[in-house]
């Protein structure tokens, strides 16, 4: 159906019923991680930096979504060489020219440069999927209900409308068929838009009237009336405080061992890489090993049996 | 508010700029997190309003449905890409104030992509929505005569393919660009022209066909339940 989509938000979105370690952990642990991790994607432009990220991620993204990953990782191929391929076009700086085009030197410098801009995106794309599966709406709200109330509460009931309202949105429109009045996929342009203005404007009828509803609750069960409280399901435990501890230690050492510089054009430099490759690998790998140290403890423990 | 004004105040007067000055000392890819910082800073001042004034609850739920309503309406009509999601908006900005459309706008550009995938977009979708909402307001709240459907539709098509529609594109510049060069942004912008015209078109139409039906429904609801009383400034 073409509601799929909107049945409900991904499958995993009580996370902590995933079969992921590090998505069971505290959501600022997490948090923490992936803002290094994407923040370190965007920035470093190292070719082994990058290859790294994008390893780390596409792993991580396998683990978490398995089979359905496969398709994103596939799609980013082409994205790759095509970003990789355009830039040249844009950027004609650097020594060795490889051919002419409309005039302009495509130089193997830009090629390579263009190499490193659409790996920070490939980068980027992997990690933010990581992250919209692992920090899920209601570790968001955990995170930030207590600085922005009032918008968290918002957000929260907005999530919740949306599922119910596409709900609706389908009765309406199955009752509109029953009658013989909807639109089909044979009709024409206008009389979709026509019908799907209908469906809308009963939509809005039903939300609008039910929205008054909630709110006169609201206010009969005290809104406004104190500070809120809220149900916690995430508490820092010692794994956890040991898991950021060690992600900032080593976010650290990525920042001040050097060794991320390189640059492309007009001239091509790459910087040695040291110790902060293999803490930048180790920081990246931190889900991944935690996913699969789990996984292998369980296979143990089931064995065992 | 007026602690609200204050912390606006210093978003604007030291944040931006701040991270602006940093930004450009750097070098290498930070162009890319400073304009994404400037943007989220750029969204403070009007989360911070909305957070200190401790909004009522009938005001906050109809935002709340407003936002539900444009993030659903995506699958209302059969037409693959045909977005009403920003008419929506703008209507809300029009009907209950610039601050309200803005709101409608950050808050259902965030909450939609919880459903599909967040990403270095959020924030431009968050900023293009939101002042699309934020536009419509300024320009409509309050002006019962000028809210005909053909004004208000040409306004849609306009402020979607000159403001909110090249907004989004920045996205797109940002992330795959390796220079800020004149002539990448010409490419890009260029070429998401015709993806913007047909957003545009789906805004206008929608616009023209149902703006005055939900503009009744909100007017009436605020009559009828006395809302957003309490703020005649906004």
């Amino acid at each position: 159906m073409r509601l799929s989509a909107f049945s409900g938000p991904r499958k995993g979105i009580f996370s902590f019923m995933r079969q992921d370690a590090f998505s069971k952990c505290h959501p600022l642990t997490n948090f923490v991680f992936f803002v290094g991790a994407i923040g370190f994607s965007v920035v470093f432009q190292h070719p082994l930096y990058l290859a790294a990220s994008c390893a780390a991620g596409a792993v991580y993204l396998v683990l978490l979504n398995g089979k359905k990953s496969w398709k994103l990782i596939a799609g980013l191929v082409p994205v790759f060489f095509l970003l990789s391929a355009l830039n040249p076009l844009f950027n004609s700086y650097g020594e060795r020219v490889l051919f002419h085009v409309f005039g302009k030197p495509y130089t193997l410098e830009a090629l390579f440069y263009g190499m490193a801009i659409a790996g920070i995106f490939v980068a980027m794309m992997l990690w933010f999927n990581c992250y919209s599966a692992v920090l899920t709406s209601d570790k968001f709200v955990c995170l930030f209900g207590s600085l922005i109330p009032a918008l968290s509460l918002l957000l929260v009931m907005v999530l919740r409308m949306i599922p119910n309202l596409m709900r609706k949105a389908r009765q309406i429109s199955d009752a509109r068929k029953s009658i013989g009045k909807g639109a089909g996929e044979t009709d024409n342009f206008r009389e979709k838009v026509a019908d799907g203005m209908n469906i809308l404007s009963s939509l809005t009828d039903w939300a609008l009237e039910g929205s008054i509803v909630t709110a006169d609750s609201m206010r009969a069960r005290g809104y406004g009336g104190a500070k809120r409280t809220s149900f916690q399901i995430y508490r820092m435990t010692a794994r956890d405080y040991l898991l950021l501890g060690f992600s900032i230690l080593l976010a650290f050492i990525v920042m001040f061992a050097g060794g991320t510089e390189a640059t492309y054009t007009p001239v091509l430099y790459i910087a040695p890489p040291g110790w902060g490759l293999a803490a930048y690998c180790l920081y990246l790998l931190i889900p991944s090993l935690l996913h699969g140290k789990e996984a292998l403890q369980w296979r143990i423990s089931i064995s065992r049996i | 508010m007026r602690q609200s004004t204050l912390f606006s105040l210093l978003t604007c007067v030291v944040l931006i700029p701040a991270t602006l000055f940093l930004g450009t000392r750097l070098h290498g890819r930070w162009y890319y997190l400073t304009c994404t910082l400037v943007i989220i800073e750029v969204m403070i001042p009007f989360f911070l309003a909305f957070e200190t004034r401790k909004p009522q609850a009938r005001e906050l739920v109809t935002i709340a449905v407003m936002c539900a309503l444009s993030v659903a309406s995506r699958v209302v009509v059969l037409i693959p890409n045909f977005k009403p999601m920003t008419a929506i908006i703008m209507i809300t900005g029009i009907a209950l104030g610039p601050e309200a459309g803005f709101l409608t706008g950050a808050v259902g550009a965030f909450a939609s992509n919880f459903f599909f995938s967040q990403g270095p977009w959020t924030p431009w979708q968050m900023m293009g929505y939101g002042f699309g909402g934020f536009l419509a307001g300024l320009v409509f709240y309050r002006k019962n005569r000028r809210r005909s459907p053909v004004v208000l539709a040409i306004f849609g098509f306009l402020t979607i393919q000159l403001v909110v529609g090249p907004l989004l594109d920045c996205c797109t510049f940002f992330t795959t660009g390796s220079k800020l060069s004149w002539k990448y942004a010409a490419a890009v912008f260029g070429a998401g022209v015709p993806y913007n015209f047909k957003h545009a078109l789906a805004c206008a139409l929608t616009m023209l066909l149902f703006s005055k039906p939900l503009l009744g429904k909100l007017d009436r609801l605020i009559t009828k339940y006395g809302m957003m009383n309490t703020r005649l400034e906004a």
